[in-house]
C-alpha cells in the first residue's frame, strides 16, 4: 500500500507539479486547494504526510497546522510551503510544529526526498514499540541464535535466508536495522547493503555486516559497501550484540538530531540585513544560484531563527539597528550548536579597523557591500565548500572515534562475559567444595552421636536399679536429643545429595508416584483415616528419583499437618496456567500464616511448634532444591486453619516452550 | 536360634573404639551367642580370617562386618584383599558404615560386598540390626562352602 501525501495549495501549478513528482516516487498524492477541503480529507484519509501552503484562500496554513497538532493526529508530519521568506513566518511555522519549512520556488527533488525522510521517521516513531531487526543469513541455526539474543534485548526479529528475499522484506516492512551475513547463496551481504543504500526509502536503515573470515580485506569491503558497522561472525554473540546495540543507538540518536542542511537538498543561506532593498536583491541573486535563502531583518531575528533551523552559511550585515552584525556574530560563535556555521560579514565600510573588529568576533569572512555580487557569490561558495569539507572531516573523525569506542565496548563486553564465566565457574567450584564439606561433616558427626546414644542406653540398662528417676529421665533426654540430631543430619545429607547428583530426566508418571507415596503413609500409620485423591494420568519429563523424594516430602507434610483435622483430605493434581504445567498438593490441615510463606522453603524454618507437629525443617528446603534443579518454581498458598496448597513446576520457562 | 552356626565367630573390622563397644553391646543385647572378634586394621582382619584359631578364636569367622572409613588400608582395600585371597574369597562380607555416599556404595559392591548397611544412631535400631544380621547370615543364608579347617 502506498503512503498517502495530502497536498494543500491553492496554486494549481504547484499541485500538479507535486502530484506528479510524488506519485513518480511511489506515493499516492491527494491534492486540494483550501483548508476546508483539507480538513475533510483528513477526516477520511490517513495521510502519512501533509504538504501545506502557508497562504490559503480560506485560512492561515499555520492555523491549520496548529489544529492538526492539537488533534488526535498530532504526530502527522507536516511540511510547510511558503512564498514568505521572512524569518518571523519561518519561526512561527517551525514553532507550531512544522517538520519542514520550504520556500517557494522549491526544489522538487528536495521536497520528494524530505517527504521520504519524514514518512520514514513517522513509521519509526509510531510503529511497534519493539524495533524490528531484519536478519539475513542462510544458516538457520545462526539466524535463530542471533534472533533469540536480539529478542532477549527487546527487538522484534524477522529473518530472510537470502539477500534477494531480505531486500524484498526490507522494502515491505522497513526494519529499524538490518544484520546481514556477507556470505549468502545469491547476492552477497555487501551487495545487499549497497542496494539498501541506493534506495531512497531504505538508505537510512543502519546495517551491520557479518564477515565470516579473518580476512582483513573483508572489513574494508564491508565499510566500502556502506555498512554502518561490521563484525566477524566468529566473534562471541555478546560482542556481536554489543556492536549491534552501539550501531542502533547511534542511528537512533542521529535521526533525532535537528535536521541540518540536508546533503541531498539545496544549501540554505541565512541573509540578515535591515535594508529591504539590499536583502531582496541579494536573495534573488542567491536563489538564482540554487540556494534556499532565509531572510531576517535583524540580528535578534536571525538568532531566533537559528534556534529552529540550521543553515549552511550566514550573511550578516555589520551595521544594523539593535544587535549589530559584530555582536550577532559573536553570539553565534559563542554557541556550541551554531559556531560551525560560516559567517560572512557584509559592510559598506571598507576600512581596515572595522575589518579587524569583524574578524575578531569570529567571522569567517568579510565582504564589502556592492552592487556586484560576483565576489559575494564566490565567497559564499568557498565558505560552504569549506563547511562541507569540515563537516566531512568531522564526520570522519567522529567515525574513527565511534569505531574506537565500539571496539572498546566490544572488548569490554568480551571481558565482562569472560569475567562472568570465570565467576560462575569459581562459584560452582566453591559450591561443590561446600557440598562435599557439609557432606563429610554431617557424615563424621554421626559416629559420636552413635556413641552418645549407645552409651546412654548402656548406663540406663546396666544401672537401672541405681539411677534415681531424675537421672534416668535426663539420660533419656540425652538419647532423644542425639537421635533428633541424627535425623537432622540424615535430612541434611539428603539435601546435599540432591545438589550433588546429576539430573536425569525421563518420562515420569507423577500420579503413580503420588499414589505410591500415599499408600506407604497409609500402611505406616494405619490408625489414621486420610482421604488421598490422586488425579490420574499426570505425566511429565523429570528426574523420577528426585520427584519421588519431593512428593514424599509434600505429601508427608500434608499427612503430618492434617493430623488434627477431623476430615483429613489430601489432593494431588495438575493444571495448565499460562501455557505452563503446574502441579499441586493440597491438604485440609493446619495451614500457615501466608505472611510467612516466603520463609517456608529455607532450611530449618519451621512455622509450627515441634511438640505440635514434629519435624526437622529440611523437608521443604529439599523440595525447593529439587524444583530448582529442574529449573521450575515452587510456592504455597494457605491461611491459618485453612489448609495449604503447594504448587510446583518442573520446567524452566525456556525449556517449557519446547516441551 | 535353632541351626545357628553358633560356634563360628563374627569378625568386626572397625577402628573406632566407641563403635566397637556399641556394636559388641548390641550383639550381646540382641542375644546373639556367637563370639564377635574385633580387628582394628586390615592385617589383623586377614590373620583372623585365614587362621582364626591361632589367634585364640574358636573357629574361622562365618561373617565379616566391615567399616569403610579407616586410617591406613581402609575398608575398600581390605575388601579387595579378602576377595583376592582364595581362602577368604567366598566369606560373606557386610559393609557397616556411616557413609551413604553412592560412590562408597558402588565401589563396595564392585569389590564384592554381599550387603551394605548404614549404621543407625539410635541404639535400639542397632540391636534390631544385630538380630537381623545374625538371623539372616548365620541362620537363613547357606554359605558357599562349609570350611573344615577349624
Amino acid at each position: 500500500m502506498n503512503d498517502v501525501v495530502l497536498i494543500v495549495d491553492d496554486s494549481l501549478t504547484v499541485r500538479m507539479d507535486l502530484v506528479e513528482a510524488l506519485e513518480t516516487a511511489g506515493f499516492r498524492a491527494v491534492p486540494c486547494a483550501t483548508a476546508t477541503e483539507a480538513k475533510a480529507i483528513l477526516e477520511r484519509e490517513q495521510p502519512a504526510l501533509v504538504i501545506l501552503d502557508v497562504l490559503l484562500p480560506d485560512a492561515d496554513g499555520v492555523d491549520l497546522l496548529r489544529q492538526i497538532r492539537e488533534s488526535a493526529n498530532a504526530l502527522l508530519p507536516v511540511m510547510l510551503l511558503s512564498t514568505e521568506d521572512e524569518v518571523s513566518d519561518r519561526v512561527r511555522g517551525l514553532q507550531t510544529g512544522a517538520d519542514e519549512y520550504v520556500c517557494k520556488p522549491y526544489d522538487t527533488r528536495y521536497v520528494v526526498s524530505r517527504a521520504h525522510e519524514l514518512v520514514r521517521k513517522r513509521l519509526g516513531a509510531g510503529g511497534p514499540s519493539r524495533p524490528r531487526v531484519l536478519v539475513i543469513d542462510d544458516s538457520q541455526t545462526y539466524a535463530k541464535a542471533l534472533g533469540a539474543a536480539l529478542e532477549m534485548e527487546g527487538y522484534g526479529v524477522i529473518d530472510a535466508p537470502t539477500g534477494e528475499e531480505g531486500l524484498r522484506l526490507a522494502a515491505d516492512v522497513r526494519p529499524a536495522a538490518i544484520v546481514v551475513d556477507n556470505v549468502l547463496p545469491g547476492i552477497d551481504g555487501a551487495t545487499v547493503v549497497r542496494r539498501i543504500r541506493l534506495d531512497a526509502a531504505l538508505r537510512g536503515i543502519p546495517c551491520l555486516l557479518l564477515t565470516a573470515s579473518d580476512d582483513e580485506g573483508a572489513e574494508l569491503r564491508a565499510l566500502d559497501s556502506g555498512a554502518d558497522a561490521f563484525v566477524r561472525k566468529t566473534e562471541d554473540l555478546v560482542v556481536i550484540l554489543a556492536r549491534f546495540k552501539a550501531m542502533f543507538r547511534r542511528a537512533a540518536a542521529s535521526s533525532e538530531a535537528p535536521a541540518t542542511a540536508s546533503l541531498s537538498g539545496p544549501r540554505r543561506i541565512l541573509a540578515v540585513d535591515d535594508s529591504e532593498t539590499y536583502l531582496r536583491g541579494l536573495a534573488d541573486v542567491l536563489r538564482g544560484e540554487g540556494y534556499d535563502v532565509v531572510l531576517a531583518w535583524s540580528g535578534a531575528e536571525a538568532l531566533e531563527m537559528l534556534r529552529f533551523q540550521q543553515v549552511d552559511c550566514i550573511l550578516l550585515d555589520v551595521l544594523m539597528p539593535g544587535l549589530s552584525g559584530n555582536e550577532t556574530c559573536q553570539r553565534i560563535k559563542a554557541d556550541p550548536a551554531l559556531r560551525d556555521m560560516p559567517v560572512i560579514l557584509l559592510t559598506a565600510l571598507e576600512d581596515r579597523q572595522s575589518m579587524i573588529a569583524g574578524f575578531s568576533t569570529g567571522a569567517d569572512d568579510y565582504i564589502a557591500k556592492s552592487g556586484d555580487f560576483a565576489v559575494l557569490k564566490a565567497r559564499v561558495r568557498a565558505q560552504i565548500r569549506r563547511k562541507q569539507f569540515e563537516d566531512e572531516t568531522r564526520r570522519i573523525r567522529e567515525e574513527l572515534l565511534r569505531m574506537e569506542i565500539e571496539t572498546g565496548e566490544a572488548r569490554a563486553a568480551k571481558m565482562l562475559a569472560e569475567a562472568h564465566a570465570a565467576h560462575a565457574e569459581e562459584l560452582e567450584r566453591k559450591n561443590r567444595e561446600l557440598e562435599a564439606f557439609s557432606y563429610s561433616v554431617s557424615h563424621d558427626l554421626r559416629a559420636p552421636l552413635r556413641a552418645i546414644d549407645g552409651f546412654s542406653h548402656a548406663v540406663l540398662h546396666d544401672f537401672a536399679d541405681d539411677l534415681d528417676p531424675q537421672a534416668a529421665e535426663n539420660l533419656h533426654r540425652v538419647r532423644r536429643a542425639a537421635q533428633r540430631m541424627g535425623e537432622l543430619i540424615e535430612d541434611l545429607l539428603g539435601l546435599a545429595r540432591i545438589s550433588q547428583s546429576d539430573l536425569a530426566r525421563s518420562r515420569v508418571n507423577l500420579s503413580a508416584l503420588a499414589q505410591d507415596v500415599g499408600d506407604e503413609l497409609r500402611s505406616k500409620h494405619a490408625e489414621r483415616a486420610v482421604d488421598i485423591a490422586v488425579e490420574q494420568g499426570v505425566e511429565t519429563e523429570a528426574d523420577g528419583r528426585l520427584v519421588r523424594i519431593m512428593l514424599e516430602n509434600l505429601i508427608g507434610n500434608a499427612w503430618k499437618f492434617t493430623a488434627k483435622s477431623p476430615l483429613a483430605r489430601i489432593v494431588f493434581g495438575a493444571r495448565r496456567e499460562g501455557g505452563e504445567e503446574v502441579f499441586f498438593v493440597q491438604d485440609t490441615g493446619a495451614g500457615f500464616d501466608p505472611a510467612r510463606a516466603q520463609k517456608l522453603f529455607q532450611p530449618f524454618r519451621r512455622l509450627h511448634a515441634d511438640a505440635e507437629y514434629p519435624g526437622t525443617g529440611i523437608g521443604l528446603a529439599t523440595v525447593h532444591r529439587i524444583v530448582d534443579r529442574h529449573g521450575g518454581r515452587v510456592w504455597a498458598e494457605s491461611g491459618i486453619g485453612k489448609g495449604a496448597t503447594f504448587f510446583f513446576t518442573l520446567h524452566g520457562v525456556e525449556d517449557g516452550r519446547h516441551a | 536360634m535353632a541351626g545357628m552356626r553358633s560356634q563360628q565367630p563374627i569378625l568386626l573390622v572397625e577402628d573406632n573404639p566407641d563403635d566397637v563397644a556399641i556394636t559388641l553391646r548390641a550383639f550381646r543385647d540382641a542375644g546373639i551367642p556367637n563370639e564377635v572378634l574385633v580387628a582394628r586394621d586390615g592385617t589383623e582382619a586377614m590373620e583372623y580370617l585365614i587362621d582364626g584359631p591361632s589367634r585364640g578364636a574358636a573357629a574361622s569367622p562365618a561373617l565379616v562386618l566391615l567399616d569403610l572409613h579407616m586410617p591406613g588400608a581402609d575398608g575398600h582395600e581390605i575388601l579387595r584383599r579378602i576377595r583376592a585371597d582364595r581362602r577368604t574369597r567366598t566369606i560373606p562380607v557386610v559393609v557397616l558404615t556411616s557413609s551413604t555416599d553412592s560412590g562408597d556404595r558402588s565401589s563396595a559392591y564392585g569389590n564384592g560386598a554381599n550387603s551394605y548397611i548404614q549404621k543407625p544412631v539410635d541404639f535400639e535400631r542397632m540391636i534390631e540390626l544385630a538380630r537381623a544380621l545374625a538371623s539372616y547370615w548365620l541362620v537363613l543364608n547357606q554359605p558357599h562352602e562349609m570350611r573344615k579347617d577349624g
